[in-house]
């Protein structure tokens, strides 16, 4: 009897827990998907509907306007194509120093405790708050009078990728068995020759997921940009949005369209590296 | 754990080539590690001292005119300036109540759909897009939605009979419309690191508190959370540090305003920089700022000893 009841009671949890579960995953996507729609659904209304009280809550006389305003007329096609540039050249520069690194500080050892101090003091710069490096960023740059130019953004990129490039190639590289490079040498490669012949081809999926990231980190950047670039030679994206909220009027459908464009990107490449999620946004520190 | 590294000196076999193949390859560690060595240190050194030199002169607007020395002058501005209070009181306030409840949020759904998400990798990644998408859209979404005349959260306030508000543009409202805009962004970030640490957790300390006849409550307290604990440190204090930094969201929402109640650190700095014209006392507060982030990534980074 006593055995019954207690099956019985742990049932009706159990599918109490299982609704209020599927319950919660429910609300959990209309609130994360909602706001993602909202701005979508408003970059393909006539200026006319996205003011329209009741709220329009789907597109009723769908239309391209405002993407042909942003991308033809104004040049958003222009902040796309820096951006784009800028977080490809960050990315190269990031990945290739950012994998060497990684591989040194997970392999070899150095005198005097080296190894981890030069990891943790690489790991200290990416905590920098990029506010704090304005000033001298931009002394500097003008000293140089490199303000305004995509080649400043790099420069001012690599600073906060490259750390975390180290950390998570260096954490893949800990994953990799170190034998196989251990047999390469054996058989007669360099070390040079074990790393780049060996290693590296392992590490590949931890590559480009690092890769990917750092193109996401450049892509969605603001701060620096907003300091650094002035006109649309080099502005990027996101401070061409910007600069379409003004003090007097906010041009909805261009930024709605502008911004979900802006999106679309980081969207597929989250799907692209979703197994190494985890391991990324935690700089390699949480294994997923 | 930490692997044991080899040592380097597997290279001793054979060495071909000149001898400039042969010393590269003996200082191999030090090569590799040279580009990003020679890189951060020009990129963040170089700046950190620049900015204790800015940090004790006047800097005029105008190029031409000679920097002013004023030794610790900038920083004595500090203990009066009501602004930079006002600007740090709202960045505690913001980094304190917003990384609470991404906290106890991500950390409840990932307790809750622990079992039930495990290998529902897509519904995951579909759940934590808002955390990669570039802040400025972000902002500009919630910009929509608090809109006050013809947003979407005030047309669900008057469904609902409530009184209409000015969300971003209300003074009560203001910080609070930013932490909502925040938590949205960032509350996947909590529960994806939560959901790792619960897949990693050993199975064996649970069988054993159920004989014992141990409530759900008590393996919560005594197994779940100490074994999350590093998972959780690592967690917050990354989500700490972001949240100390934020700029774009209050740029685009509320532009620190209205009457200063989302002015944060950044965007004071920012203001005093470029508006005020006044990079000297900009660079103290940057300083300011700097210390707080290095009193808190090196606790943090002990933590990481823990997991690396």
């Amino acid at each position: 009897m006593a055995t019954k009841t207690l099956y019985r009671r742990s049932r009706t949890g159990e599918v109490l827990t299982r609704l209020s579960a599927y319950l919660a995953i429910v609300m959990a996507l209309i609130l994360t998907l909602f706001p993602i729609y909202w701005i979508a659904a408003n970059s393909f209304k006539f200026d006319i509907d996205i003011f329209a009280v009741p709220p329009e809550w789907l597109p009723r006389n769908p239309t391209l306007k405002h993407y042909e305003e942003a991308f033809i007329q104004r040049p958003f096609l222009r902040y796309a194509l820096n951006s784009f540039l800028v977080a490809v050249g960050t990315t190269i520069v990031s990945v290739v120093f950012g994998t060497m690194a990684g591989y040194a500080l997970a392999r070899f050892n150095y005198p005097w405790q080296w190894r981890k101090q030069i990891s943790f003091w690489i790991l200290s710069t990416r905590m920098m708050p990029p506010i704090v490096s304005i000033i001298p960023l931009y002394l500097f740059f003008n000293y140089f009078d490199m303000l305004n130019t995509k080649s400043a953004l790099v420069i001012a990129y690599t600073a906060f990728n490259l750390p975390f490039a180290t950390w998570m190639m260096k954490s893949y590289f800990q994953d990799l068995p170190v034998e196989l490079e251990e047999a390469a040498v054996v058989d007669g490669d360099t070390r040079w020759g074990a790393f780049l012949h060996v290693a590296l081809p392992l590490a590949r999926p931890g590559l480009a997921a690092t890769a990917i990231f750092c193109l996401i980190i450049s892509w969605n950047e603001f701060l620096l940009s907003l300091i650094i670039t002035l006109t649309e030679q080099s502005q990027t994206l996101p401070i061409g949005i910007a600069g379409r909220v003004t003090q007097y009027n906010t041009y909805w459908g261009e930024i709605s369209a502008a911004g979900f464009m802006a999106c679309v990107p980081i969207v597929i490449f989250a799907f692209i590296v979703q197994k190494h999620l985890v391991r990324g946004l935690s700089l390699g520190a949480v294994k997923g | 754990m930490l692997k044991s590294a080899d040592d380097g000196t597997l290279t001793a076999q054979s060495q071909p080539g000149g001898g400039l193949e042969r010393w590269a390859e003996r200082h191999l560690r030090y090569l590799m590690l040279a580009p990003t060595v020679l890189t951060l240190l020009a990129l963040t050194i170089f700046p950190s001292l620049y900015m204790f030199y800015a940090a004790v002169h006047r800097i005029s607007p105008n190029p031409d005119l000679p920097w002013e020395f004023v030794g610790a002058g900038n920083f004595a501005r500090l203990l009066s300036d009501a602004q930079f209070h006002v600007a740090l009181r709202n960045t505690i306030l913001f980094t304190v109540v917003a990384v609470t409840v991404e906290f106890v949020l991500g950390l409840g759904l990932a307790l809750l759909l622990d079992k039930f998400i495990r290998r529902l990798t897509f519904l995951k990644t579909v759940l934590m897009i808002p955390m990669m998408l570039p802040p400025i859209a972000v902002a500009i979404t919630w910009k929509l939605i608090y809109e006050p005349q013809f947003g979407v959260l005030n047309e669900i306030m008057y469904r609902l009979g409530l009184p209409l508000q000015a969300w971003a543009g209300d003074v009560n409202l203001a910080m609070f419309s930013i932490i909502v805009a925040d938590v949205w962004q960032w509350t996947p970030f909590i529960f994806l690191l939560m959901l790792a640490g619960l897949a990693s957790l050993p199975v064996e300390p649970y069988e054993a508190a159920a004989l014992d006849g141990a409530s759900s409550w008590r393996q919560f307290w005594d197994l779940t959370l100490p074994f999350l604990k590093p998972v959780i440190a690592i967690a917050l204090l990354l989500r700490v540090m972001d949240a100390l930094r934020l700029f774009d969201l209050v740029f685009i929402l509320t532009g620190g305003g209205p009457a200063d109640r989302t002015k944060v650190l950044s965007l004071y700095i920012y203001q005093v920089a470029y508006r005020f014209a006044d990079p000297g006392y900009a660079a103290a507060i940057s300083l300011f700022v700097l210390f707080v982030t290095i009193v808190l990534s090196t606790w943090f980074m002990k933590r990481m000893r823990v997991t690396d």
